[in-house]
């Protein structure tokens, strides 16, 4: 698409040769699709089948990924990312929608916060869709409840305190409730604190070896077991209650979920790329993936046995709240996405500044900059055979799409591939692949720890709205 | 002489440019730090115990926690070896000013620090500093994380009484789970392969086991091990070595142990207690002591009680690491 800006309708834009993904239509295969005047004109599916896989020119036409969980630091901390720049990298990354966290400064508590940051999102001239949390207490301090009608009203898709839990079981009993009848989830960061003052890694033997202060899983399992009995206990009284228990990282919360779906409880999780990809042999200097730190049996590896330690250890750019896992938590978080346990990857995208995180590891600022290589992490899965296609396309779109319920997709993005509606997809080199530079990414937040590395996956365009939201240079 | 190298020492030598931990070192690395500290204690031997080794090197020693003994073990070591010694308390001046750790680093080396021995309070500090320091960080204690040079003077103090640690009954016990010198005691007592028990309080021992299950295969009493237990009487039977850790009394108010009282009666290292030892056992602790919790005061003066040992080979070896640092070779140090 020469001399075509971010923000211009995509005049024409045809793909042949690529391979299709349409969760919609749960369908996968060669095919051609054609973009004119930024509607997306035709889809022709040709023959194939599904286990001949991605073809060999590697283009692969998706539609356009909806992100549950960002942080765009805007207002308060725009050193760290502003919501053009975040927008900026959410294009990059594939997403044509987010949806920002409400813990900026001020917190999005209140309507004209969100209406700030909408005018933000307008004037960046991003076709990418901004959607908003709220919070669920006023300035997320856990002690009254936030303006959540109101902000329902200024369009708010859930709310949330994230960052921490919701105080206290009473106050989530009572939000549940309130947002029950609104219509929106609450949104929890699930996390007991008086299991985690002053905690660093995850418990267990990197954290040990490491002089690290352990974060016991059960700090996460114990504030998921409360959350869904308390959501059980309302739902008598408010039957529109729902509760999305975000980035889930332990086999034992991902198994409360399991077992509360079953329940028929209106529950649903998401769990982050990071989670599954990474594990805290990474804090120890490991930069294998997850899926690679098993053994045979299933075990995790000793990395200091075995030879992975290649990085120097404590890099702050692996610090993040919750703490990367174990790998067979890592891998609980694939099994939970590939069985439908975990209904959405949120990439929990926190970026921080230079300053936040060019210190001591336990000072450091909690978080990782991963709106860009969040399909790069699941491509790697993909590639590796641990996780299908579809699925990792699936929790991308459809999966958080039906989170978000009657909120999601207000202006009409289908999260399929869908002949008449305005073009919204990503395409895709997975033949090629790129390295994560700090000139690569759009954020401000450099904070990753795949630094340096090589992701699968070029994203080529990504066309939001009918608009062009990101293109590679070189395409 | 022959000019070729014999083949029997492929990489005796010193290959490290910062001393972190000692996880890093290989035995004949750790066996180097024990020729060349013999050395420096023939240096300490003599009337005039100074060589001019690192005349001209500026040693900072950087201290982020307060520290008596540590501190000026490091600065007669260097002074020993004629450097030139700056000392920096941070604790008391630029944390409070909000200096990051990066920019005290910046600012030592244009000062002319050659060499930076550090302590802090945060596991992990001193690699941040070697990331951005041109010259070498020695590692004066980090955090609940390692403190090589004590683990070093452990060892250099149980070979000086027992020839070798290899099968040797090691039992390190007390408050490990806050303790940099009971891990850095792991990475060196197990690459020499001595039988390392670990003892105390489950609370204090928390994540130890997973450690310890890496050397599943080993165990057998007189064979290298490395075991976690509880029980106080089965881990100090028939030890070669006993080492004491300190208790702090913030243990208890966080919650991890009933009172001071209690942990003496469980976990204290008593004359009664160290019967279960051989009776040639060593006594060990890194200081400083809280007599009447972790060890009666009855035990620390004990004949077989090598604790004032500890702090004068602490200064030999701090003597060899320094020199090593700097590129030095041991045979040499007698005559630098």
């Amino acid at each position: 698409m020469p001399d075509l800006r971010v923000g211009e309708a995509v005049g024409l834009l045809e793909i042949s040769g690529a391979w299709l993904v349409d969760p919609v239509a749960g369908r996968e295969g060669p095919g051609e699709v054609v973009v004119r005047d930024g509607i997306l004109e035709a889809v022709t599916w040709l023959r194939g089948a599904a286990a001949d896989g991605i073809g060999p020119n590697g283009i692969l036409v998706v539609p356009g990924f909806l992100d549950l969980h960002v942080h765009l630091r805007e207002p308060g901390n725009e050193d760290a990312e502003t919501v053009a720049s975040g927008l900026a990298a959410a294009a990059h990354g594939g997403f044509t929608t987010v949806c920002a966290m409400p813990n900026t400064t001020p917190a999005a508590d209140e309507p004209g916060v969100l209406a700030r940051v909408a005018s933000a999102a307008a004037a960046s001239g991003s076709p990418v869709e901004l959607l908003a949390h709220g919070a669920v207490t006023v300035a997320r301090a856990g002690e009254r409840l936030a303006a959540l009608g109101e902000l329902a009203d200024a369009g708010a898709v859930g709310f949330s305190d994230d960052g921490s839990p919701v105080k206290s079981a009473v106050l989530m009993r009572n939000a549940l409730l309130y947002a029950g009848m609104l219509g929106l989830p609450i949104v929890e960061h699930a996390e007991d604190p008086t299991l985690t003052v002053g905690a660093e890694a995850s418990e267990g033997l990197v954290a040990t070896i490491l002089g690290l202060k352990g974060w016991p899983a059960a700090a996460e399992v114990s504030a998921v077991e409360r959350a869904i009995a308390i959501l059980d206990s309302v739902r008598a009284d408010a039957p529109g209650a729902r509760l999305h228990l975000t980035h889930l990282s332990t086999a034992g919360a991902l198994d409360a979920v399991r077992r509360a779906k079953a329940a028929g409880l209106p529950v649903t999780c998401d769990v982050t790329p990071h989670h599954l990809g990474f594990t805290d042999e990474w804090v120890a200097g490991s930069r294998r993936w997850a899926w690679e730190a098993l053994d045979d049996a299933g075990a995790a590896r000793d990395p200091w046995a075995d030879g992975a330690l290649v990085a120097h250890p404590y890099a702050t750019s692996c610090r993040v709240n919750p703490p990367l896992r174990g790998a067979t938590d890592a891998a609980a978080c694939l099994a939970a996405l590939i069985d439908g346990t975990a209904d959405a990857v949120a990439t929990d995208h926190a970026p921080h500044t230079a300053v936040d995180k060019e210190t001591e590891f336990g000072l450091a600022a909690n978080g990782i900059s991963g709106v860009e290589t969040a399909f790069g992490v699941l491509l790697a899965a993909v590639m590796a055979g641990k996780l299908p296609l579809a699925r990792a396309v699936a929790a991308l779109t459809v999966g958080p799409a039906t989170v978000l319920g009657a909120r999601q997709g207000r202006r009409g993005a289908t999260r399929g591939l869908l002949e008449g509606a305005p073009a919204d997809l990503v395409v895709v080199d997975a033949g090629a692949g790129w390295q994560v530079t700090r000139d690569a990414l759009a954020s401000r937040g450099k904070n990753t720890p795949l630094l340096g590395r090589d992701l699968p996956g070029r994203i080529l365009f990504t066309v939001a709205q009918g608009r062009l939201a990101y293109s590679d240079a070189d395409a | 002489m022959s000019t070729t190298h014999p083949a029997t020492t492929p990489d005796v030598g010193w290959r490290q440019k910062h001393l972190l931990d000692v996880d890093v070192l290989s035995l004949a690395e750790i066996e180097l730090v024990m020729r060349t500290t013999d050395a420096m204690k023939e240096v300490l031997a003599r009337p005039i115990s100074k060589v001019p080794a690192l005349r001209g090197t500026n040693v900072t020693i950087l201290f982020y926690e307060a520290s008596t003994r540590t501190r000026v073990s490091f600065e007669v070591a260097a002074k020993n070896l004629s450097a030139d010694v700056v000392n920096i308390a941070a604790s008391s001046s630029s944390v409070t000013k909000g200096e990051s750790l990066v920019d005290t680093i910046r600012t030592v080396e244009a000062l002319g620090a050659d060499m930076i021995v550090m302590r802090h309070g945060t596991s992990g500090a001193p690699y941040l500093a070697a990331e951005v320091f041109a010259g070498s960080i020695l590692n004066g204690g980090d955090g609940w994380h390692a403190h090589p040079s004590q683990a070093l003077l452990d060892l250099y103090t149980m070979r000086a009484h027992l020839g070798d640690v290899r099968g040797k009954k090691v039992v390190i016990l007390g408050d490990v789970l806050h303790s940099r010198v009971a891990r850095s005691n792991v990475w060196s007592l197990t690459a020499a392969g001595a039988d390392l028990w670990i003892c105390g309080p489950t609370t204090i021992l928390r994540g130890f086991d997973a450690w310890a299950g890496r050397w599943t295969g080993g165990g057998a009493p007189g064979h290298a091990g490395f075991r976690v237990t509880s029980d106080v009487d089965a881990a100090l039977r028939d030890a070669d070595v006993v080492m004491a850790l300190r208790l702090q009394r913030e243990r208890m108010d966080a919650g991890l142990l009933p009172s001071l009282r209690e942990y003496a009666a469980r976990f204290g290292l008593t004359r009664e207690r160290l019967a279960f030892a051989k009776p040639t056992a060593l006594v060990m602790h890194p200081g400083p002591m809280n007599e009447g919790v972790e060890i009666a005061p009855d035990v620390a003066i004990l004949d077989r009680s090598v604790i004032t040992e500890q702090v004068t080979n602490g200064v030999a070896v701090r003597m060899a690491l320094l020199y090593l640092l700097a590129g030095g070779h041991p045979e040499a140090v007698t005559n630098a």
